[in-house]
This record gives structure tokens, sequence and C-alpha cells, in this order.
């Protein structure tokens, strides 16, 4: 699934007309499906009425050729609610939440949250998995999945950045034999090594660079071909390692030598300097991207 | 350097007596079941062999015992660990000159010094010895340095002996960025799956594992390395899974902030008729209603029936 870009003009002003262009670039390249506003899109420095203008455009401009995914992960719980709400209004095809930021919920708060959300809307719901070390993130266990595929019917899936065997399968394992269909998608392209163990897809990072890379990774994934699968994912690891510093203004400066210029990124993030552009355009060139990935729009 | 490839490596506990001295008459036992199971390899010993709670000449005897019990059959990995990094270079030493095939150090224990500090510890372990080294990343829920993308690029840079990394932080992440720019410094560096997850290690060009869990469950353990080797992922997932929900009961049992597993791993182990006594303190054993609880898990799980009972 691609996660574009949030595009901004010059003033850091929302640049609709550019974030049309750019979802219909992932459409046309091959996306199964678009989620906005992820991190990557600089959800938090987003305002909420920017938030829906940008899901109003996206739904527009998919025009239901893919399903769009809306993102409504924010600080206060009231304020997901109401993206929530008017998702569901202007015709997106799911959500994708966590519990509210910046707050090391227990187990028990990202239930009450989730279940919160899940009722609130009719859309299927995805929830986001983000442990980090020394339980800062937002963590769903196998057991809190458990207990809100039970709950919820329209809970379908998670995307999951704990990128840990162990939790993945735990998660993988009991939530498959309760909803077969429940989707595990992985954040970012770390995908080989998930997809055996039942990931079905990933956000990625790198489609607005290397859509071609991308598609070839999957198919490879679902042709067992394995070989290919470790050229890919390694060449999108380097990928990764060069745009997840200050992520995602590096991403940002790369889309620049892609023709596909998208604007600074908003602070207190920074913008990619002339030399940051510079040195990730060698880059893109040893890696063989600038030579063989699509330019422009 | 010729090339040692550990393959399926088991990784024995440590038996005590009610008194926690080190049980030898059954640690032999131990050997040799591993022997007879299918271990390509030992490594030994580690955190299932509670490493962390045995002396110093505790760990240099254990080391000299295995080497005469196991006698050349199979290839014994020492494990040389410590929070100081001479302690730990001078177990390597005695590691190689008892015989070992190989070393495997942990970053230090305890402390959390910069990375630099970190690479020069594994550094002058590696570089102590002439046997192929491994360093060991360390699972989430440890405490203490876990090893980083880099960390593992500097010591690949100037350890010429450092065959490769064995991973039980079990990091997607970590595993591709190892794989992807180590092996353009290292293009034999092996990676190595520290613990029975091994299709996500295998998808990604791994080699070998460290099971613990063949103490309970070899013939599994074996199953699901084959089919790693042979890439078959996909056809891996179930057994995958089964190790998974093996490992998921053992884990889970008792009160180990640590969630090392260990006090379930040895009433697992003694429900399958070898027993070898509780974790030393201050890993406390499992009470009779956990004991009860895990032992009744165990008992649900019909991919078990096929494991060897008894020594």
């Amino acid at each position: 699934m691609q996660a574009p870009v949030t595009p901004l003009k010059d003033d850091f002003s929302f640049d609709g007309e550019g974030f049309a262009k750019m979802v219909d670039f992932h459409v046309r390249n091959g996306a199964p499906a678009i989620a906005w506003p992820h991190h990557k899109a600089e959800s938090l420095n987003l305002t909420i009425a920017e938030r829906k203008l940008g899901a109003e455009i996206a739904v527009k401009t998919v025009a239901k050729r893919v399903p769009v995914s809306i993102f409504v992960g924010t600080l206060s719980e009231e304020d997901s609610l109401d993206i929530a709400r008017h998702a569901q209004k202007i015709g997106a095809d799911m959500l994708l939440t966590i519990s509210p930021y910046c707050r090391r919920p227990s187990q028990e708060e990202i239930y009450d949250s989730i279940v919160r959300i899940g009722t609130h809307t009719e859309l299927p719901v995805l929830t986001y998995n983000s442990p980090w070390r020394n339980g800062e993130g937002v963590e769903f266990t196998s057991e809190l999945t458990k207990r809100l595929i039970d709950r919820l019917p329209n809970y379908i899936g998670m995307k999951d950045a704990s990128f840990h065997s162990e939790k993945f399968l735990e998660i993988s394992r009991v939530a498959l034999k309760m909803r077969p269909g429940f989707a595990i998608i992985q954040g970012v392209e770390h995908l080989l090594a998930a997809y055996p163990l039942g990931a079905c897809g990933s956000f990625s990072s790198s489609g607005a660079i290397a859509p071609n890379l991308c598609n070839k990774f999957y198919k490879s994934l679902v042709d067992r071909d394995w070989d290919t699968a470790r050229d890919c994912q390694f060449k999108i690891s380097r990928l990764w390692r060069l745009f997840k510093e200050q992520y995602p203004s590096s991403l940002k400066g790369a889309m620049i030598m892609m023709g596909r210029p998208v604007g600074p990124t908003r602070s207190p993030l920074p913008t990619a300097t002339k030399e940051r552009v510079e040195f990730l355009r060698t880059q893109l060139e040893e890696l063989n991207i600038l030579q063989t990935e699509p330019h422009g729009w | 350097m010729p090339t040692f490839k550990p393959g399926l490596v088991h990784t024995p506990v440590t038996p005590f007596k009610q008194d926690h001295n080190i049980d030898y008459d059954t640690y032999a036992k131990v050997l040799e079941f591993h022997i007879r199971n299918g271990a390509d390899a030992l490594a030994l010993p580690m955190p299932e062999g509670e490493d962390m709670s045995l002396t110093d000449p505790e760990l240099r005897k254990l080391l000299e015992f295995a080497m005469k019990q196991v006698k050349g059959r199979v290839p014994v990995i020492a494990h040389a660990s410590d929070a100081g990094t001479s302690i730990a270079v001078d177990r390597a030493l005695h590691a190689e000159a008892a015989g070992a095939a190989a070393i495997v150090s942990n970053p230090p224990y305890f402390w959390h010094p910069k990375a630099s500090m970190v690479v020069e510890h594994l550094v002058r372990i590696g570089t102590a010895v002439k046997l192929p080294f491994y360093i060991y990343n360390p699972p989430v829920e440890s405490v203490g340095t876990t090893l980083s993308t880099e960390i593992v690029l500097d010591v690949i840079k100037r350890v010429p002996n450092l065959a490769g990394v064995v991973d039980a932080s079990l990091d997607f992440v970590f595993m591709e960025e190892v794989m992807c720019n180590g092996r353009q410094l290292r293009p034999d560096l092996q990676l190595i799956a520290g613990g029975d997850f091994m299709v996500s290690s295998g998808a990604l060009g791994g080699t070998g594992a460290f099971s613990p869990l063949s103490a309970i469950a070899p013939r599994l353990a074996r199953s699901l390395f084959d089919l790693c080797r042979k890439n078959q992922f996909i056809e891996a997932r179930d057994t995958q899974e089964s190790i998974g929900t093996l490992n998921h009961a053992i884990k889970s049992a008792g009160e180990s902030g640590l969630r090392d597993g260990l006090a379930g791993l040895k009433a697992a182990l003694g429900s399958f008729g070898r027993e070898c006594g509780v974790p030393r303190p201050p890993v406390r054993g499992l009470g009779e209603v956990e004991r009860g609880r895990l032992l009744e898990d165990l008992a649900g799980m019909t991919f078990l029936k096929a494991e060897p009972r008894g020594w």
C-alpha cells in the first residue's frame, strides 16, 4: 500500500493540487491501496482541518480505483473520533487507528481507545502496533489483539511496526485463527522477514521514489523467488537508511531528484539542505534508482 | 580462515542440584541427549545455560567438562561474555586453549557505554583469539547494551575473524541492515538466528540457529531448520507456529521480569523425563499452580507427541 507524503508549498502551506498529483501518481504506478496521512505525511504537523481536506482530496482523486485508508491517530481522542466520522461521511474505505500519542498507555487504556473508535464508525478498522523500547510506544500484544477481535466485528487488520519475529508470530497465530482474513501489514517495507509468517503487505516508504522496485519486491514474494526478494529487500533497506533520519525530510529531498518536487518539511522537522539533496542524488544513482524508476508525475 | 558454519546449534541448560551446585552427572546426560538428537554444534553456556549465574571458575570448569564429554563429536562454541572487557577476554582465551571451535560474545553486560566502547569491548575479545568469533545481539527484553548495525559494521572492519552475528533481538530491521551492509564488507558474513525463530532470519539469508527449544523438541527444531535451509519459508510457517506456541507457553510461565523462560524451560524438561532441577537464584522456580498450568498447556500441544521422553 502506498502512503503518500504531504506536498507543501514554499510557504509551508498545504498544497492540495500537488497532493492530488501525488495520490494519482501512486495509483497509476501500481499501488493496491492508498493510506494517508501517516508519519511520513507529517500527520501530526497538519491541522485537523488540513487532514480532513486531504482525506477529501484523496478519496476524490482515487475515485474508487483502489481502497483508501485514513489514519486517525492524533494527540486527542476527540480529534480522532472527529476525523473518523468525517472519513466515513466522505466515503473512505477504512481507518487506521492508534490510541492518543505521548501517553505510555496501559493495555486497558489502548483497549478502551480502540473500542471507542471502532464502535464510533461502521468502517473497517486497522490498528497501528508501534511498540518502542522502554515501553514508550503503543503495543498491541497478541492478548490485546485477541480481545479486540472478540469485541469489534469491524476490526480487520493491523499495521505492524514491532518488526520482531516473536511478537509478530504471536499476533499472527492468534489473529489468523480467530479471523482468517485478518490483514497484517508491515509498516515500511520490512516485509521479507514477515511475509512467510503471514504478513500480507506493507505500507511503503520508498514507493514515492522507487515504485517499480516495490512492485518487483512484492511480486517476488508472491512467486516465492527468494533470491530476487532478498536483492529487493536489501536495496529497499539501503534506501530506508537514507530516509529514516528526520523522516520524511530526506525522502522529500530525494523526490526532487525524481522530478516530483513536494516542497519543504514542516518544523520541527528540518527540510533537506541542498548538500543533503546532492548526497541523496549520488546515492540514488549508485543504487540504480535514478536510472530505472519513473521521473515526473 | 576456513569457513566454520555452525548449522543447527543446541544450547544446553545447566542442571543444578538442590544445593544449587552444578549437577555434572546430569550435565553429561544433557550433552549426550543433544548430540544424539540432532545438534550440529553446541553453544554453552548461553542464557539458557544461565551463564550469568555461574562464577568464573565454574564457567571454566563447565567448558572443560563439556569438551571432555563431547570428545570432538560436534563443535563446541564457547560463550564468553561479561561486564568487564578483560574478564571476557581471559575467558575467551581459556576457551580457545580448552579446544572450543568458536567464541560467541555479548556486548558488555550491565553498562551502557558509548557505541565506540562497545566496539572496543568486542574487538578486544575477538582479536585476542584466532577462532571464528560471533557477536550476539541480546533479546529486546534484556538489560544492558544491544548491538546497532553501526557497531556490527565497525567490528567487522576491525576483527578479521568475525564470522557472524547471532541475533536474539529478532529485529527485522537489524537483521536486514546487518545482512545488506555487513555483506558488502564481508561477503561470507553469517546471520544466525539467536533463538528458535528461524523463518524470518532464514528469509533474509541467515544460515544457522541457536536453538534453546531443542532441549524439549529437537525433532520440531530440526524440521524447521531443514525447511529453512531449503528456502521453504512458506511451508515452514506451520512448524514455526508450533515452535512459537511452545516458546510462548514456556516464556509466559512464572514471574521472571526478563521473560527469559528459564523456570518454564526447566519445568518443561522435568515433565519430559529429563529432570535438570530449578534455575539458580535470583530466578525463581515455578510455583505449583504455574507449573500445573504449563504442564497442561504442554499436554495440549499435539505436535509434541513425537518428541523424545527421558534421556
